[in-house]
């Protein structure tokens, strides 16, 4: 029964995951998504993603969900070759953010992140140096901020939740990590009160964005 | 002679950079150097009124960079010292009444004739900031210790760093040393930390300011201000000598001043 799931995109609308090659059984499966989700998806931006293995049923999968009355506005693969169809196709090697894991590399920021200054990288982030109230970070890997992290992390860009922030100090207002957001507690502002002495790691345990200390953490891990 | 645009901006609005501008300027003109202070808040001039100058406006910058009038015309010699004189903003104006290379050509000119070209910013980071920060040698970053000012410095530390204007230092103003040793203030210490650049001065808390604003005669020229005091300090760092940090404490109630506010109260 899983061969078709939808999800929420951030910026993209909707997007019909394809995880089969077997038509009939697509067929059959998106009848069933569809009649309960087709009317709030007729007027937001769809995608569908084939993956390398079942590509090659995209243009009928196309015309079966034209059918009922939703017109895909693209196709996601990971590489456009062999495909021949007539709708815009995104190829995810393409996008910058979302690169394989073999490509992933550190990147290093020496020097302190101020309000309203942002840093975007593939793979892992460490940053030597302070991040500050209203500054963003993003990278598609870990986190790692040699300094007090104020601003706000997001780790695991496009998706990936088994990463994890570090920071000396780590009192962001939010932390996201792959598809999860959390803020901190409203209580207790005072920013002197905040700033604790303890390294700190966020990471996601079920389902959920927990911080501990980093030494809850690695005894967690081993 | 080879003079220096100083720059003073802020971010916010209301943290004393107009104050700052008109102290530092007279401080040097009473040192001897030979300075000029530009009030680029166009259309919301102030800088004239706290140095005691409103009333001798007749030409302004806008006049000069449209060639309205003459450089000299423009320049108005303030009433205590020859070697301190105004170029007031245009108050009919807005900020994009000039341009960045417009002022850069003002300044580049009167670099030849002074030590030092002072360019009081306007709040925000928008067009006129950018023409005040364009010709800049040096940017003193005024700041008090309020969440809110810092973070906005912060923010114009950023843009600075990231065009290369390494130039940079911080005055702290307003300090209130009863409330900083209750807890209820950033101290010098929290805001350095986050701003992380070099500390020219700490100006304390002075009621006086509004009534010296309002008599056009900046702290500096008051010899028993406390603010006075720590403008006369920069002064001397910024002509390059060592001065110590002024220690910053609540004012002491000596015994017999003790007893008469029992009586007072």
């Amino acid at each position: 029964m899983d061969s078709v799931a939808i999800k929420g995109k951030n910026f993209l609308g909707f997007e019909i995951e394809i995880n089969t090659d077997n038509i009939k059984n697509l067929k059959q499966e998106l009848d069933v998504v569809l009649s309960s989700s087709a009317h709030f998806m007729k007027n937001s931006i769809i995608t569908l993603r084939f993956k390398e293995s079942n590509k090659q049923i995209a243009n009928e999968a196309i015309k079966y969900i034209k059918e009922k009355d939703i017109i895909p506005n693209a196709i996601v693969v990971d590489s456009k070759e062999g495909l021949n169809t007539d709708i815009p196709v995104i190829e995810l090697k393409n996008i910058h953010l979302l690169s394989d894991k073999q490509e992933q590399q550190a990147a290093t920021y020496k020097g302190n992140l101020r309000n309203g200054q942002e840093i975007r990288v593939n793979g892992d982030l460490i940053i030597t140096g302070n991040v500050n109230p209203n500054s963003y970070i993003y990278a598609t890997g870990n986190i790692f901020v040699l300094g007090k992290l104020y601003g706000i992390p997001h780790a695991g860009y496009g998706g990936d939740n088994s990463c994890v922030i570090f920071a000396f100090d780590l009192n962001p207002p939010q932390i996201r990590i792959g598809d999860y957001i959390t803020r901190s507690p409203e209580e207790g502002v005072n920013p002197k009160q905040q700033s604790s002495s303890v390294f700190e790691v966020a990471y996601i345990e079920s389902g959920s964005i927990v911080i501990s200390s980093y030494d809850d953490w690695i005894k967690l891990k081993n | 002679m080879a003079g220096k645009v100083l720059t003073i901006t802020s971010g916010k609005g209301g943290v004393g950079k107009s104050t700052t501008s008109a102290n530092l300027a007279l401080g040097l003109a009473l040192k001897g150097k030979k300075v000029v202070a530009i009030d680029l808040d166009i259309g919301l001039r102030n800088l004239d009124m706290i140095l005691g100058l409103e009333n001798r406006i007749v030409y302004d910058v806008v006049n000069i960079v449209e060639k309205t009038c003459k450089l000299n015309q423009a320049l108005i010699k303030d009433k205590r010292t020859e070697n301190l004189y105004l170029i007031a903003a245009a108050q009919t104006r807005d900020k994009s009444a000039v341009t960045s290379n417009q002022i850069k050509e003002l300044t580049e000119e009167l670099k030849k004739d002074y030590d030092f070209v002072i360019l009081d910013s306007p709040a925000g980071i928008e067009g006129g900031f950018k023409n005040a920060m364009e010709p800049a040698d040096e940017v003193i970053i005024v700041t008090t210790p309020e969440i809110s000012a810092v973070r906005d410095a912060d923010r114009v530390i950023g843009i600075l760093e990231a065009n290369d204007k390494k130039e940079m230092s911080l005055i702290i103003n307003r300090i209130d040393p009863t409330l900083v040793k209750k807890g209820d203030m950033m101290s010098k210490d929290d805001v350095l930390q986050v701003l992380s650049i070099p500390l020219i001065g700490v100006v304390p808390e002075d009621k006086n300011i509004v009534s010296y604003t309002n008599l056009g005669e900046p702290s500096i020229l008051h010899k028993d201000s406390k603010s006075g005091q720590a403008y006369k300090n920069i002064v001397q760092r910024l002509l390059g000598k060592d001065v110590e940090f002024m220690e910053i404490t609540e004012e002491k109630k000596g015994f017999l001043k003790n007893i008469v506010s029992l009586f007072k109260d």
